[in-house]
């Protein structure tokens, strides 16, 4: 629903934040946005959120209903917050897989839970959401946290997603998502366009990327969307959880 | 999310202490894959633990299967973790249990037997030194304050029985309990007596 594909003579167009660019330059511009804050994602997200994250990500887990033997894939998982608490869960009988197509963002991922000694049942893919390099019907729980906004074809995204998890698995999407109260959507959007790139540029020096994040938050489909796209790629029984008044919304949808 | 916060930080500092007894994380990492429910009725609250061999982890919520689930009010459920008889309490009418009890009353068993060596918590922040110093006057008041109190209990219960003959005292107290046993046992005696009697009586009378 976020892609344009147009006709055999133009390239198709995708949008990259409010800009809309060709669908071959969008992974490189976000991957660029990533090296950018790759060092100081962490400091940012604790910064940018009053660190609600962790909260938006703890419920994420709880959701996910992993238990110990489980086989969970996190996709565009960052530095790693929430496979290391997969890591826990599924114990030195289950598998984790933290897989982010930013070498960048991975690297750090893997130092950061190698340090705390997160280690024997995770590995680091650095894999495209679109084209998963898994085998189908082998993970128990697919998680994607803050990734699907910048993926250029979100439907094949989460098609790729049901293919790789078994029948009965879970797919949670944690993303942000349109405000449901008018108040807060117009304090969110004073917040967002003018705190968020005035902080990026003090912390990483680095305005641009920051307005990129609220702009494509902007972008991103709104929760009932986002369920219809998982409705249509086949998942079965959708729900969706607003958090802090909708600007976060956890999708979840089964594997038939 | 309020809720998720405080659970949160309930984790954190809970896992704080754990780690503050050698003993405590081995022990949970027999109960690793573990899920407990604590179903408190009144207020109405869901807490989910899973311990490991890092600590516990708690949730508001919990998709997965859970292995053992206790409902019970708030007042049971803090009777729970304070007894030192924790079947009495789990066999009250007000406590519902259900699935692997064991699990619940191995995690209760390691809370309940926590030993904390905060001196080595404190080392840590202070050094060894400074700790020592702060750890031999913490003891020594320690001491005195559990050596004041017991003497305050005596002198209390002295002056109760002895001086102003509130109370009774203990040997006071069991000497009448001695004399009432034996007036039972003395009146139990005659009452058989009498009847012996009544008995014999009764016999001759027929004859």
């Amino acid at each position: 629903m976020n892609d344009q594909r147009k006709g055999d003579h133009a390239e198709p167009t995708t949008h990259f934040g409010y800009q809309d660019v060709p669908e071959s330059q969008k992974a490189r511009k976000v991957a660029e946005v990533f090296h950018s804050v790759a060092a100081k994602y962490d400091l940012m997200n604790d910064v940018l959120s009053g660190g609600m994250h962790r909260l938006w990500k703890r419920f994420t887990i709880e959701l996910s209903g992993v238990r110990s033997g489980n086989r969970v894939l996190d996709i565009a998982g960052g530095t790693g917050d929430l496979a290391a608490k997969f890591a826990r869960l599924v114990g030195p009988t289950g598998h984790v897989v933290l897989a982010d197509i930013n070498e960048s963002m991975l690297k750090v991922g893997r130092d950061r839970l190698l340090d705390r000694g997160v280690a024997g049942n995770i590995e680091f893919v650095q894999a495209d959401a679109e084209k998963l390099p898994f085998p189908d019907n082998h993970f128990d729980c697919v998680t994607i946290a803050f990734g699907l906004r910048n993926v250029t074809h979100k439907e094949d995204a989460i098609r790729s997603m049901l293919r790789v998890l078994k029948p009965g698995g879970r797919l949670l999407v944690l993303e942000f998502s349109k405000p449901t109260n008018k108040l807060m959507s117009k304090a969110y959007d004073a917040y967002s366009f003018a705190f968020m790139p005035l902080a990026g540029k003090l912390i990483t020096n680095d305005s641009e990327s920051y307005r990129y994040l609220a702009e494509s938050i902007r972008m991103h489909p709104d929760q009932e969307t986002l369920k219809a796209m998982m409705v249509q790629a086949g998942f079965d029984r959708v729900t969706y959880h607003n958090m802090t008044s909708g600007i976060v919304a956890v999708h979840r949808g089964i594997k038939p | 999310m309020l809720m998720a916060g405080l659970l949160a930080s309930a984790e954190h500092g809970l896992n704080r202490v754990l780690r503050m007894d050698s003993t405590a994380l081995p022990r949970l990492a027999a109960l690793e894959g573990k899920v407990i429910e604590i179903d408190c009725r009144q207020p109405a609250m869901q807490v989910f633990i899973l311990p490991d061999e890092q600590g516990l982890m708690l949730a508001s919520a919990w998709e997965g299967e859970v292995d053992c689930r206790l409902r019970a009010p708030a007042a049971s459920l803090a009777h729970l973790a304070l007894s030192r008889d924790k079947t009495a309490v789990l066999h009250s009418p007000q406590v519902q249990l259900h699935g692997d009890t064991a699990a619940l009353l191995d995690l209760f068993g390691i809370l309940q037997d926590l030993e904390l060596d905060w001196e080595h918590e404190l080392q840590k922040w202070l050094g060894p030194v400074p700790t020592s110093l702060i750890a031999g006057h913490i003891r020594l008041r320690t001491r005195w304050t559990r050596q004041g109190l017991a003497r305050l209990s005596q002198s209390l219960s002295e002056y109760l029985a002895e001086e102003s003959r509130t109370l009774v005292g203990k040997r006071e107290a069991e000497a009448a309990f001695s004399e009432l046993d034996a007036m039972k046992v003395d009146t139990e005696r005659l009452e058989a007596r009498i009847l012996r009697l009544s008995r014999s009586l009764d016999s001759s009378d027929n004859a």
